[in-house]
C-alpha cells in the first residue's frame, strides 16, 4: 500500500473542486464529470444541538468556526481523503464578502493546510462548460440570480445584475399561496417546501401564464403532498404560480428577463448581440420544468416594448445547454478548468502566509491599470 | 461529566481556547497538553465498507471512487439492500432443437430488494445476475463524453499558454543576430525537446483546438408540453432532492430511473498533534475492531470532574456546590485548586538550539507554525461566580480496579472533604455570587485544578518525569434565580 502511495506523490494529487452554496454544497475532484457529493451546508453543531446552516454566523470567528465543520464533513465523510497538500478549487461569486473569502481562505490554508487555491467565479465556471469564450450567464441560485456577462472568458463586473430572486423568494411566495389555499397556518419546514416545489411545481408558458391570469387557474390539476402526520394540498394555482415572483414587473421592472436585459444595456455596444446569442440559463432554480421556456418567452416579449426596443437592438435570443445537470454547472466548469491547468493558476501556500492578502478585483492594490500612478507593482 | 442526549455541564477548556467536555478531549504527552478536535490535525487512515466491514487499500478506494463494489444503498430510502435469490427456468430456445438434460434444471438467479420500502432492482428494469455478488450494470455518466472533449481543449489551451510563456522568455534572452543557428531558425530543437520530454508536439496541441467544437446555441428551448398542467400528477412516480443528490451524476427525476447506489466507503481516522507531529489516536487497521493502537484521551490523563450537587445560585448569596474528583492515571496525584486567573500562562520555551536545529532552519525545514494565530483563541470565562478556595492540596491515589475489594486505609474527611474510595473523593465548596449577576442568566462557575502528573513516556536524560499541570473546569449550575 504504502509503495503505490509513493508513486501517487510523483504526480500532481487531484485537486478538489468546493462550490460552497446558501443552500446546497458541491464537492468533488477535478476532472470529472460529476461532484461526489451534494449535500447541504449545515453540519451538526453539538454546542447548540441542531443543525447549523453555514452562512449562520454573526461574526468572523462564528464563520471560521462553521467552515472549518463544514469543510470537515466534506473531507472526511464524503470524500475521504486528507486536505493537507492538496490543491482546492474555489467556486465563488464575484459579490462574495471580503469577510467571507478572507476567512475561507484563512481555514483552507492555516486550518487545513492546503498547498495552493485557485478562485474562479460562477459565471467563468458556467461559461467554461461550454466552451464558448463570450456568454450571459443567468445562474438562479438559492439567495439571489446572477446574470453575469462573460466576455472573451473575462466577466463584465460593471454589468453584472444580482435581483434576489433565488429559490428562497419563489419558495416564500409557494409557503404564501399554501397558506391560502389550505386556509390554515401551516408550519412548513423549508425541506417540505422545497420538496414540495421540486415535485409538484412548474413554470407556465407566458401564453399560459396570460391564460390563467385572466380566467383562474381552476384549470390545472391539484395534488395532496402527503408526508408523515400530515397532508398539505396543492392546489393548481400554487403549482402554476409559484415561481411568478421571478417573472412579475412592477414599477422598479426588478424582474428576472428585466434583470437580464439591463445586464445587456450596461455592457459594451459590440458585445450586446454576441451575449444575447450566447445566452445560459443555469443553476439549481433552472432546472424548475419550463422555467427556462418562460425565461425565453418574456425576453422576447421585452425586448419589443420601451424601454429595451430603442436602447438595445437585438433580434435574436439564442440558448445554450451546458453538458451537465443544472445543480452543479458552476462546478463543473471549476472541475474542468482545475483539471486542465493542472493547479498551475493556483496560489501557493507559501505564497499566501507570506503576504496574507488575497486578489480580489474589487480591491485597488491588485486591481489599478499599470499605467496608472497608484500603481504599485 | 459527559451525556449522551444531555447538556455537557462540565466542560474542560482545552489548550487552544475552546471549551469541550472531557470525552471529546486528548492529552498529548509529548506537549503535556490539551487537545481537542479543532486544534489537532485529522488524517485519513484506512478506508473501509461499514457495512461489509471490508478493508479497501486506498489506492483501490481511489479507483473505485470511494464506493464498496460489493454493497449497494436503496436509491429510494437509502437504506442497504439486500440480495435475493430466486429459481428460473431457463427458457426453452425452440432455435436449438432438443435441449439437454442439464439445461432444464433451475437456475439461481439474484435480484436486489430493499427490506425496508421493498424497492427491488426489477422495479427499474435491471436483469437479474446469475452471480450472488457484483457483476451489476454501471452506469456512465450521460455527459462524460462530452466533459472529455472539454478536458482535452482545455488542456490543450493550458499547454498553449505555457509554451507561449516560454517561447516569451526564450525571446526576452536570446541574443539577436549572430547566432542563430539553423535548428533554432526551423524550431527543431523546441520540437526535440518536447519529444524528449514526452509531451505531445505542438501541433497536436493545436489540432486538439482547432477540432474541437464550441456548444452552440439555439433558439429552441425545450418548451413544455401543452397539456402539462392538466395531467395528472402522479407523486409516486417523482424522486425527491435526497434521492435525486444522491447520485450526482444522473439526479434522476422520475422513480423509474432509480439505479442501486454503491455503498459509500467510511473511514478511519489517525489525530495528529499540531504542535509536535505525534500521533494522539492511530485506530487499528481491521475494521471491525474499535480499539485503537495509539489512544491519547483526556479521559485517561486529566482528573476528572463530576457534579454531585449544589444549592440554587442566587445574586450575592454563598452556596454550596459538591464535586467529585477522579484521578484516571495510575500514579498518585496532588490536586490543589486555584482561582483560573493564578493559572500561569505557559510561555513558549525556546529549546536550545543544536546543530540539528539550526541545520533545518538553514534547510528552510523549521516547522509550520502558522496555524497557531488562527486556531489558538483565549476562551472568555465567566467571572460572576467565585468559588472560595480551600488552601489544602490532596492527594488522590492512583486508579487500581482491585481498589473496590479492599477496606480504604485512611478516612482523612473534613469540612471540605465528604469522602474518599480508592481514586475518587468528594469535595464540598463554597460559591459566591456577585451581586451583580442577573437572574434567568447562565450561572457558570469557574475553578482551576493545580495536579501533578507523572509522564510515562520513556524519559529522556533532560526531561523530569512529574509535572505540574493546570486545567480549568467551567461548570454549568443552570440558571440564576431570583
Amino acid at each position: 500500500m504504502t509503495l503505490y502511495e509513493g508513486i501517487a506523490l510523483i504526480q500532481e494529487k487531484q485537486a478538489v473542486v468546493l462550490d460552497l452554496g446558501a443552500d446546497y454544497t458541491k464537492f468533488g475532484f477535478t476532472g470529472e464529470a460529476a461532484p461526489r457529493c451534494i449535500i447541504k451546508s449545515e453540519f451538526w453543531c453539538p454546542m447548540e444541538r441542531r443543525y447549523k446552516r453555514v452562512y449562520d454566523y454573526n461574526t468572523t470567528e462564528e464563520l471560521y468556526d462553521n467552515l472549518v465543520q463544514m469543510l470537515h464533513l466534506l473531507y472526511f465523510r464524503h470524500v475521504l481523503v486528507n486536505p493537507k497538500e492538496r490543491k482546492v478549487v474555489v467556486i465563488e461569486s464575484l459579490l462574495t464578502t471580503t469577510q467571507f473569502r478572507e476567512t475561507l481562505a484563512k481555514v483552507l490554508y492555516m486550518h487545513y493546510e492546503v498547498s495552493g487555491v485557485t478562485w474562479w467565479d460562477t459565471g467563468r465556471a458556467c461559461a467554461a462548460t461550454l466552451g464558448v469564450g463570450t456568454a450571459l450567464v443567468v445562474s438562479i441560485g438559492a439567495r439571489e440570480a446572477e446574470v453575469t456577462p462573460v466576455v472573451h472568458a473575462a466577466p463584465l463586473v460593471h454589468a453584472i445584475q444580482v435581483p434576489p430572486l433565488g429559490m428562497q423568494a419563489v419558495r416564500v411566495h409557494l409557503a404564501a399561496l399554501l397558506k391560502e389555499d389550505n386556509e390554515t397556518e401551516l408550519q412548513l419546514d423549508d425541506n417540505v417546501l422545497e420538496d414540495i416545489l421540486v415535485r409538484t411545481c412548474f413554470v407556465p408558458s407566458r401564453k399560459l401564464a396570460i391564460q390563467l391570469a385572466s380566467e383562474g387557474c381552476n384549470g390545472v390539476r391539484s395534488v395532496v403532498c402527503g408526508g408523515a402526520g400530515m397532508s398539505v394540498r396543492v392546489t393548481g394555482r400554487a403549482r402554476a404560480l409559484a415561481a411568478e415572483p421571478l417573472f412579475e414587473r412592477d414599477r422598479d421592472m426588478a424582474s428576472l428577463p428585466d434583470a437580464v436585459l439591463q445586464c445587456l444595456t450596461q455592457c459594451p455596444r459590440d458585445t450586446r448581440r454576441v451575449l444575447a446569442e450566447n445566452i445560459l440559463i443555469t443553476g439549481g432554480g433552472a432546472a424548475l420544468p419550463g422555467l427556462k421556456a418562460r425565461l425565453a418567452h418574456e425576453l422576447r416579449h421585452l425586448i419589443t416594448v420601451e424601454p429595451y426596443k430603442t436602447q438595445l437592438h437585438i433580434k435574436t435570443f439564442k440558448f445554450h445547454s451546458s453538458p451537465c445537470e443544472d445543480n452543479v454547472c458552476a462546478w463543473v466548469g471549476g472541475a474542468v478548468c482545475g483539471g486542465a491547468d493542472g493547479g498551475g493558476r493556483a496560489e501557493p501556500r507559501d505564497v499566501y502566509l507570506r503576504t496574507r492578502r488575497l486578489r480580489d478585483w474589487a480591491c485597488l492594490l491588485h486591481n489599478t491599470p499599470p499605467d496608472h500612478h497608484h500603481h504599485c507593482p | 461529566m459527559a451525556y449522551l442526549v444531555q447538556p455537557d455541564y462540565v466542560k474542560y477548556v482545552c489548550s487552544c481556547g475552546q471549551m469541550k467536555p472531557i470525552t471529546n478531549l486528548y492529552f498529548c504527552r509529548h506537549c503535556l497538553k490539551i487537545r481537542c478536535g479543532f486544534c489537532i490535525c485529522h488524517e485519513v487512515d484506512s478506508h473501509y465498507c461499514a457495512n461489509c466491514l471490508e478493508n479497501m487499500p486506498s489506492s483501490e478506494a481511489r479507483l473505485k471512487k470511494n464506493r464498496c463494489s460489493s454493497c449497494f444503498d436503496c436509491p429510494s430510502c437509502f437504506h442497504t439492500l439486500s440480495t435475493r435469490a430466486t429459481m428460473v427456468q431457463p427458457r426453452q430456445d425452440p432455435a436449438s432443437g432438443d435441449a439437454k438434460v442439464e439445461n432444464k434444471q433451475p437456475k439461481k438467479m439474484y435480484y436486489l430488494s430493499c427490506f425496508n420500502c421493498r424497492w427491488t432492482s426489477r422495479d427499474v428494469g435491471i436483469p437479474d445476475q446469475p452471480v450472488a455478488s457484483g457483476g451489476w450494470p454501471e452506469r456512465v455518466n450521460p455527459f462524460a463524453n462530452r466533459f472529455a472533449q472539454l478536458m482535452e481543449y482545455y488542456k490543450a489551451i493550458a499547454q498553449q499558454e505555457k509554451q507561449e510563456k516560454l517561447d516569451k522568455e526564450r525571446k526576452k534572452f536570446a541574443i539577436r543576430g549572430n547566432y542563430i543557428t539553423l535548428t533554432d531558425k526551423t524550431g527543431l530543437t523546441g520540437a526535440m525537446a518536447r519529444n524528449r520530454a514526452g509531451m505531445p508536439s505542438s501541433e497536436s496541441t493545436s489540432s486538439a483546438i482547432a477540432n474541437f467544437v464550441t456548444s452552440q446555441a439555439t433558439e429552441e428551448v425545450d418548451e413544455l408540453p401543452d397539456n402539462y398542467h392538466t395531467r395528472e400528477v402522479n407523486l409516486k412516480m417523482i424522486t425527491t432532492m435526497p434521492q435525486r443528490l444522491a447520485s450526482p451524476e444522473w439526479q434522476a427525476q422520475q422513480v423509474s430511473r432509480l439505479q442501486p447506489i454503491a455503498r459509500p466507503l467510511s473511514v478511519k481516522r489517525s489525530q495528529r498533534c499540531r504542535q509536535c507531529d505525534h500521533n494522539l489516536t492511530k485506530p487499528e487497521y481491521n475494521p471491525g475492531s474499535i480499539k485503537f493502537k495509539i489512544e491519547l484521551l483526556a479521559f485517561y490523563h486529566v482528573p476528572e470532574v463530576k457534579i454531585i450537587s449544589y444549592e440554587t445560585i442566587k445574586p450575592g448569596v454563598t452556596s454550596a456546590l459538591l464535586l467529585k474528583l477522579t484521578n484516571p492515571t495510575a500514579h498518585e496525584m496532588q490536586i490543589q485548586l486555584i482561582q483560573p486567573n493564578e493559572v500561569p500562562e505557559i510561555e513558549e520555551k525556546e529549546e536550545p538550539k543544536n546543530i540539528e536545529k539550526s541545520l533545518e532552519k538553514s534547510l528552510n525545514l523549521e516547522k509550520d507554525m502558522s496555524w497557531k494565530s488562527v486556531v489558538e483563541r483565549k476562551p472568555t470565562l465567566p467571572s460572576a461566580i467565585k468559588v472560595n478556595n480551600p488552601e489544602l492540596t490532596f492527594t488522590l491515589a492512583q486508579r487500581d480496579d482491585a481498589a473496590e475489594y479492599d477496606d480504604d486505609s485512611h478516612h482523612d474527611t473534613n469540612d471540605i472533604i465528604l469522602w474518599r474510595k480508592s481514586n475518587k473523593l468528594a469535595l464540598r465548596l463554597q460559591l459566591t455570587t456577585d451581586e451583580s449577576a442577573k437572574a434567568g442568566l447562565p450561572a457558570v462557575a469557574v475553578i482551576a485544578l493545580q495536579y501533578t502528573y507523572r509522564n510515562t513516556v520513556p524519559p529522556t536524560s533532560t526531561q523530569p518525569r512529574d509535572h505540574t499541570l493546570y486545567t480549568t473546569v467551567t461548570i454549568d449550575l443552570g440558571i440564576v434565580s431570583q
